[in-house]
């Protein structure tokens, strides 16, 4: 009986000595990007503009902020932190000429079978414009690996060289994790030809569906912001994913813009519970705030931050806030205004890049907490910042 | 299907019970034994693919096995023996990943990607095990047994949780979701219905009569199909459940 039980146990250790060699990474990802050396400080508006360091897995162009890039060096060294054992071409940290458009660098995995193409590029301060229509719009298509390809609309502006600037985010990309092969208009947030003007931009609270509401994530309101949606935090953090603003280098005074917007019928919270006393309300606000702390590191508003927008004034880095007070229900285009309230911001940093500008729509105002109704709707177009007193 | 053939050889193995008593001969020789056990062991990839990292820990869940059986002397030394019995096959492992296929399916939506990181699994299973051995009697205390078994799942149950950690969706270029330390942060799963409903294997063994009709055993019974049909997809590798089980026997006849 005793050979029987070392038997057993000779099977339990050879179960767990099995372990494999370890394979090499298949991952090949920029993880941060910087520009080391003095002498390239004077390119830039701000130090911490010469570091990226949250760069989404779901990304690959970035985005350095010049002064001017006439005066640029034709010669600047961008060193990279990439995916242990992964190799970029060109060189990491190799000097190159970035004032004629982007330059591409391709990382290889370890493995040598994955590779990720990554635009680096330098572009003059990052809001192009003031005035958006939303008629710029590309497609933008993934196949999926259970065979479906998702089709989900991405807004930019068009920035003075011929580079699209994508200023805009919205949640799209968080969504297409649980679907498959979804058209355009099934995602939360989507172009529509029906605009006040031309094209606009239709926002709706969507349900996340079985899988959204096992992972307590049950809704997903439309969102589209000026800033950056980090697909990284939707599981772990989902109010890190929206990482509000864009440098602005222009103290706004107002802004205004056209609606529409209809309530979903069921107000329901994270657990799907119902509220039928609840409906729910459509959201715009902006933010005027200090994209640099004091300890010198690159501040950025996410949605931990906006979470209360009452208790935003006590927020150091925020300097002005301006809310819609309401939006009514309405089917035909209505317009709207905000006026930016707080302190005023110092010139010398506001023109230095130091200061950026959220500017925010949600389908459901309470969606960041996936709480709202399924079906709000909220339609913006022709939003224009204003600077004059 | 399986589970017509399933309840026919249930019927054969009670059907020895009743009818081989009743034959000339056989009847004064038959055997039979009331047995508990203990059983401890996995439901594991055989072997461990090279995703899996480490094994952080491995607990055990109180695994019991009761039944009877009847063992009926063919010759001298050979006979064969079947019986019934009740147990379950529990396991509660902590492993490290790296780029693990997943899949997770709930309701009409799926996301499959590659998970490495931190995964935490519970199998809970009970069922009702029906054994068809051989038996060699060595001596007159020890008799080792050997014979395919069926199993027919009473309940079950396979849940976990994927955390601290990242699922890469799709492929290693696809988006990287962060997992968290906390729940609310990470993501968990639950194929109870995907299992089957019936399991095959091989179980050897051996009876140590110890004391007038107290005896010990000691078995081993290894899957051969794994606790998921063949096109279910959302684990990587085939899981076969392989437990071992320490009892006692009492001989009742």
């Amino acid at each position: 009986m005793n050979k029987y039980i070392i038997l057993i146990g000779l099977c339990c250790c050879c179960m767990a000595s099995c372990i494999k060699d370890e394979a090499p990474n298949k991952e090949c990802d920029i993880e941060s990007a910087w520009i080391e050396g003095a002498e390239y400080e004077k390119y830039f508006y701000q130090t911490t503009e010469m570091r990226k360091e949250k760069i989404s897995s779901a990304e690959t162009d970035i985005y350095f902020s010049v002064r001017s890039l006439i005066s640029l060096s034709k010669q600047i060294p961008v060193s990279f932190k990439i995916t242990d054992g992964a190799t970029i071409e060109p060189a990491n940290g190799s000097m190159q000429d970035f004032t004629q458009g982007r330059v591409v660098y391709t990382v290889t995995s370890e493995d040598g079978e994955w590779q990720r193409k990554y635009n680096v590029i330098f572009v003059e301060p990052q809001l192009p414009a003031q005035k958006f229509s939303f008629e710029d719009v590309e497609t933008q298509t993934e196949k999926t690996l259970l065979g479906g390809v998702n089709e989900l609309h991405v807004f930019y502006e068009r920035a003075m060289t011929d580079e699209r600037n994508y200023c805009w985010a919205t949640g799209n990309s968080g969504s297409a994790l649980t679907k498959n092969g979804s058209k355009p208009e099934e995602f939360p947030v989507y172009s529509t030809p029906d605009g006040k003007t031309g094209r606009g931009v239709c926002l709706n609270t969507q349900s996340a569906g079985a899988l959204g509401e096992f992972m307590k994530k049950p809704i997903a309101a439309g969102s589209l912001f000026l800033g950056k949606f980090m697909v990284d935090f939707v599981m772990s953090d989902a109010l890190k994913a929206t990482q509000f603003g864009v440098p602005n280098g222009k103290e706004p005074v107002r802004i205004i813009g056209w609606y529409k917007y209809k309530p979903g019928e069921k107000f329901t919270d994270k657990d799907m519970k119902e509220y039928p006393d609840r409906t729910d309300e459509a959201s715009i606000y902006a933010v005027y705030y200090r994209n640099t702390d004091d300890n010198g590191e690159s501040y950025i508003l996410d949605g931990h931050a906006v979470e209360d927008l009452d208790k935003l004034s006590d927020n150091p880095q925020v300097y002005k806030v301006a809310r819609v007070a309401s939006l009514p229900p309405t089917d035909t285009w209505t317009p709207w205004e905000m006026f930016f309230e707080g302190r005023d911001a110092p010139d010398g940093l506001v023109t230095a890049q130091g200061f950026s500008l959220a500017l925010v729509f949600s389908s459901s105002k309470q969606g960041a907490q996936f709480e709202g109704a399924i079906g709000s709707t909220l339609y913006v177009d022709e939003v224009e910042v204003l600077y004059e007193k | 299907m399986k589970r017509n053939i399933a309840y026919i050889i249930l019927i054969a193995a009670t059907s020895l019970f009743i009818s081989s008593p009743a034959e000339a001969g056989t009847l004064d020789s038959l055997q039979l034994k009331a047995r508990a056990g203990y059983s401890i062991g996995g439901t594991t990839p055989i072997p461990l693919p090279e995703t899996i990292r480490s094994i952080e820990s491995y607990s055990l869940t109180p695994s019991f096995m009761a039944g009877f059986d009847a063992q009926l002397p063919l010759t001298q030394r050979w006979g064969i023996m079947t019986g019934l019995r009740l147990e379950n096959k529990g396991m509660k492992a902590a492993v490290t990943t790296k780029a693990y296929f997943m899949e997770v399916v709930k309701g009409d939506q799926k996301m499959a990607g590659l998970f490495t990181g931190h995964v935490e699994q519970e199998v809970k299973q009970w069922m009702l095990t029906v054994p068809v051995q051989a038996t060699f009697t060595l001596n007159r205390w020890v008799t080792l047994k050997g014979g395919p078994y069926v199993s027919f799942l009473l309940s079950k149950g396979f849940s976990g949780i994927a955390s601290d950690g990242y699922l890469r969706k799709d492929t290693p270029t696809g988006p990287k979701i962060l997992m968290g330390k906390r729940e609310g942060e990470w993501a968990t799963y639950d194929f109870n219905d995907d299992m089957r409903n019936v399991q095959l294997g091989i179980g050897v063994g051996a009876d140590w009569q110890v004391y007038k009709c107290l005896g010990v055993s000691a078995d081993l019974n290894w899957g051969l199909t794994g606790v998921f049909p063949g096109d279910f997809k959302t684990v990587e590798q085939t899981l076969y459940p392989v437990y071992g089980t320490i009892g006692l026997f009492y001989r009742l006849k």
